[in-house]
Parts: structure tokens; sequence; C-alpha cells
């Protein structure tokens, strides 16, 4: 209530309310007391000043709203005067609310807020595709993406990106940051400028230009302490680099953490020998009043011609004579999209699914509150009753229990946001990397509106339900109805029936549904990832290859790795390797495979490659299905030997054994000796197909294929938790580089948790609120029957005085508990049959109809429901018949 | 709040019962707040201690409502008072309260007779 001390009614009434206390003091003196007693008197006669100003200043906004306040007020004492019930319903509220406030702002955050770039919907995301090789969504190469740039007509701009990890030796100790490695026109099309300093020149972009970089407001803090570091040198990847700029905090993309940008140094000049080696994404600005069907169509018309225009022959196979790789709209198409889409359209329909979620519990919570609501109403019906004889209109009644539900939804909005605060901050740890855009989830002004509008919603249709079958020409029915506990009223008790059977209903999805996805989650840990993943401890080392430029120096430092950190005490074996399973990048490689002959227009295509050391097999233990692993016989000066995997076999030599047959990637390199099949290890996540995969001895790299791996993964077979091995490996890292950093030093389990986290993190939130509606659900029931059982007081008296046995009154309650139940549950399952197979796309090894969980479900919420009536049937039974009958 | 004396004397006076108090009151002239206060507390004998939480807020709401009009005058011992008089709207709306009144003390007897007597 504002009490504006400008508005002149304000003054008036002081001046009236000091005229009174002036007249009372007179007219007390006329009575013969002391000046002072009158003044003391006069004041303490006419009450609180403030609450008379107060209230009366209500009155100048008119009857309707001074009726509003009066009654809120008065529904709050009446609240407080049962708080059993106003706990119930308030906690009941909060959950709801809460819930919903919460993961709406995880939806708001992560799928509704734009990106933050400037005009964010006009920023397209580029990629290509191999139709013939399996890949519908690959990288481009740089000769695509500067002639894109050069040629189109619907971008302002366009850059390519491509994110790798940098070593930056800061001082003290070295660290390992995410890094972007960008084309010229990249930040252009973004459209963020530099906090400080600039971008990269366009002489800088380009090949043999002085090293720069581009630090995050992020790293430049952590590493450099913020310090003026513009114009001067620092170590990345081993080498000096000028920093230009410094991005504003929170830019990146794709949400990835970049914290350094490098240029890709390219000139069109050279674009040929660009050809072939797809490694960027690209982000493209379109053009005011440019489409993306325009652009798209445009990209249509340039695919037709692109080959011609380089100068080679579209129908050309690869890689013969007149062939150039470009973008074909058959074999090699380029695509493109909405940037926000890509982001975060693998995660949206699983917060879509959450967010429905949700809007279950709070629709759960409504049907409980309009019970409760609806029990209270009508133990106030007498009260209605003497207020409608007075005259009170339905308006008036209306207002009386609106007033009730405004402040219990007041009362339970804002407990309910505290939840969500609360339960926000967990659930942005426990999403971390999961969730794109984490880092934008925040209770803001949109979340706290969207609660505002909830909450009236929620208060309008829980408050309002109980009030459609009250009206004041039925109450005055009450009045003479002098006995209160007769059965008459069966179409409350149908009100009240059918809410607790939609409860029960809404709660069997929900609980289907997390079902689902637990069962889901449990098949993915259980994936046979093709290794011995218990007692594994990893971590990565990045050689910069500016300092270690010789590939040998590269293969003898993880031959000195291995070996002397195999001889630490309760180290088992140690091994290396390229890529990490269980999920890592797909290297898609070009193949030859002898005696067959190329089909299609592109080289046979292996999935993956693989680089390891020997040992690799033992450490790991992958079985071989034939053959052997690399051994110590295997060297640099030895036969080139190589070993595929069994899916590989299975596409390249079926009913063959192929042990023996040779492999080459390329045409520039020996042929390998395939030495054994090795079972399938998952390379791209669990819950993936298992690709074809070609390892290589890294020894043999540099004579083979002139380069060595400088970053690659270390396995530690080890009795030791890692904690225990992390010393050792401190110790023998700092021996051999202490300038290079120990990267993500971890157990194996933790990275197999890591690769299944989302699907974790969906399957205990959705729990989480399956157990809130169960929770709800039972506490309806419970409520229900035990209203019934009070009502029927009398009638269960008479029936045991009539001889009914306790176990027949324990039945009698029971059978009613169960009746609403096996309803709701039936009605649940109908629904969930139906609703699961929108989430189908979140399940992996489950069907959406899978009918153990259905029944698992619906036993489950029935045996809820019973445990929730045995309460009342236990009280039913401790009925005295001869009190109850007395009681009327 | 104000008032000191217990049981009767403090009974909450029914909405609109007030309204009819003090436009029947009224209907005499123009009075003012604390004119009117001693006038119901005298003629009810005492009975009806209406508090000026409750008397203010009515007068101002009449007023909002255009059934009296206040107005500032000096009263015959020379005080600068604000006046409140009936309307014409006032005058009718007086019929009505009667007969709702009519209606209420009928009610009341009728529920309230021999059980709720004890009741405080």
């Amino acid at each position: 209530m504002a009490w504006d001390p400008d508005d002149p009614r304000r003054r008036d009434l002081d001046d009236e309310i000091r005229a009174h206390l002036e007249m009372d003091r007179l007219a007390r003196i006329a009575r013969g007391e002391s000046p002072t007693e009158a003044a003391r008197a006069a004041a303490r006669e006419f009450g609180d000043m403030t609450t008379v100003r107060e209230v009366t200043s209500d009155n100048w906004r008119g009857e309707w709203l001074a009726n509003l306040r009066q009654d809120i007020r008065h529904a709050a004492r009446r609240l407080a005067r049962v708080p059993g019930f106003t706990a119930v319903a308030v906690i009941t509220l909060a959950l709801g609310i809460g819930a919903n406030t919460a993961i709406f702002s995880v939806l708001n955050g992560v799928v509704l807020r734009p990106l933050p770039y400037p005009d964010p919907s006009r920023l397209m995301f580029v990629t290509s595709q191999f139709p013939t090789q399996g890949f519908s969504k690959f990288w481009l190469d740089a000769g695509e993406v500067l002639e894109y740039r050069e040629r189109n007509r619907s971008f302002s701009d366009m850059g390519g990106y491509a994110t790798t990890a940098v070593n930056v030796g800061a001082e003290g100790a070295p660290g390992r940051a995410p890094a972007g490695r960008v084309t010229a026109g990249f930040f252009h099309t973004l459209g963020v400028a530099p906090e400080r300093g600039r971008f990269f020149t366009d002489d800088e972009m380009l090949p043999n230009a002085p090293l720069t970089v581009i630090l995050s407001d992020e790293l430049w803090h952590s590493a450099f302490g913020g310090r003026a570091v513009l114009d001067s040198q620092v170590t990345i990847d081993g080498v000096q680099r000028t920093v230009v700029g410094i991005m504003p905090p929170g830019f990146d993309i794709h949400d990835q953490g970049i914290r350094a940008w490098v240029p890709i140094p390219l000139s069109l000049a050279q674009v040929n020998t660009y050809r072939g080696g797809h490694f960027l994404y690209v982000v493209a600005r379109l053009k005011d009043g440019v489409t993306t069907d325009g652009a798209r169509a445009e990209l249509a018309t340039m695919m037709q011609t692109w080959t011609q225009m380089d100068g080679g022959d579209p129908n050309a196979p690869c890689c013969g004579k007149g062939f150039v790789h470009t973008p074909t709209p058959k074999t090699h198409p380029l695509q493109m999209w909405d940037l926000r889409e890509e982001m975060v359209g693998g995660i949206s329909r699983a917060i879509w699914v959450l967010q429905a979620a949700v809007a279950l519990v709070l629709l759960i919570a409504c049907a409980n509150l309009a019970n409760l609501l609806l029990m209270r109403a009508e133990s106030q019906r007498k009260e209605l009753a003497v207020r409608a004889a007075l005259g009170a209109g339905r308006g008036r009644l209306l207002s009386y229990f609106a007033a009730e539900s405004v402040v219990l939804t007041l009362a339970g909005s804002a407990l309910g946001v505290l939840l969500a605060w609360a339960g926000l901050r967990g659930l942005v740890a426990a999403a971390g990397s999961t969730v794109p855009r984490a880092a934008e989830i925040a209770l803001d002004g949109n979340v706290l509106a969207f609660t505002l509008g909830l909450a009236a919603l929620t208060g309008v249709v829980f408050g309002l339900v109980p009030l459609l079958h009250l009206n004041p020409a039925g109450l005055s029915g009450t009045l003479r109805e002098s006995g209160t506990r007769t059965t008459s009223g069966t179409a409350r008790h149908r009100v009240r029936r059918g809410l607790v059977i939609a409860e029960m209903a809404l709660a069997v999805m929900l609980v289907v549904g997390a079902g689902l996805l637990l069962r889901s989650f449990w098949n993915l840990t259980r994936v046979d990832a093709g290794f011995d993943r218990a007692n594994l401890v990893t971590f990565g080392v990045a050689l910069p290859t500016r300092v270690y430029t010789d590939s040998m120096r590269r293969v003898q430092f993880y031959q000195d790795l291995t070996s002397r950190l195999g001889a630490t005490p309760g180290v088992l074996s140690v091994a290396a390797m390229a890529g990490l399973p269980p999920r890592r990048q797909v290297n898609a490689n070009d193949t030859q495979f002898e005696g067959m002959p190329q089909q299609g227009p592109f080289p046979f295509n292996v999935d993956y490659y693989q680089y390891t050391t020997p040992g690799y097999f033992e450490t790991m233990r992958i079985p071989m299905v034939s053959g052997r692993g690399f051994g110590a016989a295997d060297g640099p000066e030895t036969t080139p030997v190589a070993i595929i995997n069994e899916t590989l076999a299975k596409r390249f030599y079926p009913g063959v054994d192929p042990v023996g047959r040779r492999i080459r990637p390329g045409a520039f390199t020996p042929w390998y000796t395939i030495v054994g099949v090795a079972k399938d290890v998952k390379q791209g996540g669990v819950e993936s197909k298992t690709g074809t995969e070609l390892y290589f001895d890294a020894e043999q790299m540099p004579k083979t294929q002139g380069f060595g791996p400088s970053a690659m993964n270390v396995v530690v077979r080890t009795t030791l938790p890692v904690e225990a091995i992390a010393p050792s490996v401190r110790r023998v890292m700092g021996q051999l580089d202490p300038s290079l950093p120990i990267i993500q030093l971890r157990s194996m389990d933790d990275v197999f948790a890591e690769a299944v986290s989302r699907p974790h993190f969906l399957a205990n939130l959705l729990a989480t609120f399956a157990g809130i509606a169960l929770l709800l659900a039972a506490v309806g029931t419970y409520g229900v029957l035990a209203y019934s059982v009070a009502e029927r007081t009398r009638e269960i008296g008479i029936r045991m005085a009539l001889g009914a046995s306790a176990n027949g009154v324990v039945t009698m309650v029971l059978r009613q508990g169960l009746a609403l139940a096996v309803l709701g549950v039936a009605a649940g399952l109908v629904g969930a049959w139906g609703l699961t197979r929108l989430a189908a796309t979140l399940l992996f090894g489950v069907a959406p109809s899978d009918p153990v969980t259905f029944v698992a479900v619906g036993s489950l919420m029935l045996v809820v429901a019973a445990v929730a009536a045995s309460v009342p049937a236990r009280r039913a039974v401790a009925v005295d018949p001869l009190h109850a009958l007395r009681e009327e | 709040m104000a008032s000191r004396k217990p049981a009767l004397s403090r009974i909450e006076l029914l909405q609109g019962t007030l309204d009819l108090i003090i436009l029947q009151t009224l209907r005499w002239g123009p009075r003012h707040g604390y004119d009117l206060l001693q006038f119901i507390r005298t003629t009810s004998r005492g009975v009806l201690d209406v508090d000026t939480g409750s008397l203010y807020p009515a007068l101002h709401r009449l007023e909002a409502q255009g059934v009296v009009a206040a107005a500032w005058e000096t009263s015959p011992k020379g005080q600068r008072v604000r006046m409140y008089r009936l309307t014409r709207a006032g005058q009718r709306r007086l019929a009505v309260e009667q007969t709702r009144w009519e209606r209420l003390t009928g009610a009341i007897a009728a529920i309230a007779a021999p059980p709720a007597a004890g009741e405080a």
C-alpha cells in the first residue's frame, strides 16, 4: 500500500485526525481532566494512528480492492488457524511451482533464449555430407570454405573454425586449454568485437605470417592474472605468439569453452592444396533480406557448377584424372541450418520432456490442492451459509475463497521460487558439460514472469474448481441440514474421487517415463565397450609439434613414458593410443584394400584410425578374435603391420580370414599386413553402433607414413586408485618434460560416467519428479479416504455395532481406495502408452511400450495406493461404535 | 484496538452494519467524525463502541461511493472540522440498508437463537 506523502487526501486525513484528537482533548479538559492527562487519554482512545491511516487510505481505492485486501488479511488469519492444512497446501504448491520454475529456467536459458551474438537469428551453421560413405554431418575443407566465402551472395560474411586444445605456457604450472583455430571472416561473422585489442588482420591470416593469438577473458585472467599482455608474447604449444586481442567474457562458439583463438593460415592462391582435408565447421551470417531458403537455393545452384569452376570434371571418380574434390549435389553436398538449432537441437527434446514432466507434477499438485480446498469448503459450509443468509452475494463468497487460494498461491510460489533457486544450483552443477549453454541458466526476469503467470493460473485452477458446485441457493439447504455427517453430497464425492483418479493417472505416466529412462541408463552402463575398464587410469599428453618437430622424437617420448611408468610399483602395464574410447571424434579415412578395386565415387572409408603403442591390447584387455596384437617383434624396421576390428573384418572380409591380407591408407604408403582381428571397442559413444577401425603401431608411423602422433592418451593398468598413482605420473612426466601439462588424469570409470552423463542426468531428474508425483498422488489418495472415513464415522459405528468385523471394515476402506487406484492406473498406463513414444529418441535398449516397465509401474502404484489407504482403514477400525453413535 | 471494555462493547460490527448506523445518524444533519463517534456511543448507551479504525475507513469508503459528501467547515467553537452529509444517493442507500438489516436480524435470530447464546 503506497502511502504517498504528497497525496492531498493524506493531508486532509491528517488534519481530520488532528481535529478529532483536539476535540476529544478539549472535551476531556471540560470534564475536568488535567491538560497533559487529557492529551494522553485522547491519543490512547484514538488508537493506532498508522493503522487508521492505512485502513482509511485503502478505501480511497474503491470498495472492490478494499474488500479484497480485507479478504486476504482475513484469509491469512484463517489459514494460520489450520497450520496442518496450510503447510500441506503450501508445500504441495511449492514443489509444483519450484520444479516448473527450475526446469523452465533450463528451457529458457538453453533452448529459448537467443544466442549471445548480435542479431543471432541470422547466423547459420554449414556442414557437409558424404552420403555414399554414410556421413550425414561432416566437416568442410579449407578450399571449400575459401571458395564459398568468395563466391556466395547470400551472406554478409562467413568463417570456418576447428576446435582443438593447446598447452598454455603460463608462469608456473603449464595448463591445457580448449582452443579455436579460425579462418578469416569467423569473428566478423559472429559480430562480437574484442574487448581489448583487435581481431587478426588479413595479413595475419596468411601462410608464414607472424604468429598471433587472441585470448579469452577467462584465460587472460586465469593464466595471465589480467595483466597487460596485449602486444606481448605468450607461449602457446611451445611457441611464442603475440597477443593481439582479448575477447569479452563468455564469448565462445558452440559451447566449447574456447580459451584461445589462433588463425589458420590460408591463401586463396593455394586453394588446391587444401582440398580433401575436411576439418572445418562454418558459421555464416545471412545478409539483410536474405532468407534461409534463399541461401539454400543459392548453395544448391553453386554446387551444380562448383567442380567445373575449379576446372574439374564433375563425373570423374576420386581421385584420378580430372577429379577436383569440391562440393557436389550428389556425393558431397553442403547443408546449412540455424546455428541455435545446431547447438541445442539435440538436448531440446529432452528439456521439453522434462518441462512436460514438471507440468504433470504441477497438475497433480493442483488436483491435490483442489481436493484439500474442497474438503475445507465443506467443513466451512455452515459459515458460508450464514454469510449467504446475511446477504453476501455469490461474488463475495467467491472472493472469500479466492482470497484463501491467493494467500496459498503467494506463499507456495514464494517458497517454490526459493526451492527452484536452491535446486537450480545443484541442477547446473549436475548438468555440467551434458547440457549446452549451462552457464546461461539463471532465474531471470523471464523465468520469474513465467512463474508469476503459472502461479496465477494455478491459483485459478485449484482455487476456483472447488467453487463450481457451490451456489448460495444450495447453501440454504445446508443450514437446515443440521446433522452434517450424512451420506448426501454424492456429487461432491464424485468430484473428489475424479481428482484422485486423475492424479493417479498423471503420476503413473510420469513414473513410467522415469522407469523407461532409468532402464535406458542401466542398459547404457552395461554396454560391453570391448575392454576391461576396471582398474584402469588414463590421462592425456600433447607434444607441441613445433617443439617436438621430429616424429621419431615423439615416438621415443611415448616409449620412454610407457616404460618408465610401467616400472612404477603398483602398475601392471602401460600403453598409449591416439583416440580414447568409448567416445571420440570420427576420423574417416580413405583406405585401400589390396585386391579390392574402388567402388563408387570415393575410395573405401574406414571410420576410425587408431595409433597405439605395443601392449595396447594387453593393457586394455581387448581380446583378439584371431591373430595377434602388436608385439615386441614389431618395430620401425620390420614389416608394417595392422590390426582390424571385427566390424571391419565383417564389412570388408566377409567369410574370409583377413589375417595376412594387406591394407593401406592411400596410395603413398607401403602396404600393411593384417596380423590380427580385435574385438570391437566402442568409439562413437556406448549408445552408438561400432564403426570400422584400423589399428597402426605408433612406432612404425614415422617410417611408413612420415608422422608420429603428437597427442596421445595414456592408459595405466594398476591396482592403485587415481590419487595413489598421480604422484608417480607427475614424477615421470616431470622427468621427461616439465613444460607439459598432464591432461585430465582420471579413472576409466569416470570416463564412462561422463560418456553417459546426459542420460544419467535426465534419468535422475525425471526420477525425482516421478517421486514427487508419486508422493503427491499417495497424499491425495490418503486425504480423500481419510476424509471419507471421518465423514462415515457414524455409518461405520453402526456397521460395527451391528456386528461387522474389524477385517470387514478394513477391507471396505481398502477396496474403496484400490478402486480409485485401479481406475487411475489403467488411465495412466493408457496415457503413458501414447506419451512415451514422444520420448523414444531418449531411450536406449528399451521400447517406449516396454511391458516390463508398464507392469512394474502399475503394480508399484497399486501398492502405494494400498499403503496410502491402509492408514485411514486402520483409523476406521478404531472407531468406537458407542462414541460414533452418540456424536450427533 | 483502543477499546478497553471487554465483551459486548467489542463486538465486531458486521460488515454493512456500521454503514447503516452512519447513514442513519447523518439523516438528522451533517456531523464530523468525532461527533459521530460520541453520538453512536451515547445513543447505544455505550454498547456500541465504534473505534476510529472502523469509523474513518467507513466514512471515506462511503465518500468514495458517493453516498456521503465531505467538506471542511469551521465549527461553532472555531475549529476546522470535516463535515459529512448525506447525498441523494445516500438516502436511497439508507433505504436499502434498512431492508437488509431487517433480513439480517431475522436470519440471525433464526440461526443463533438457543445454542449460540453462550458463544463468545
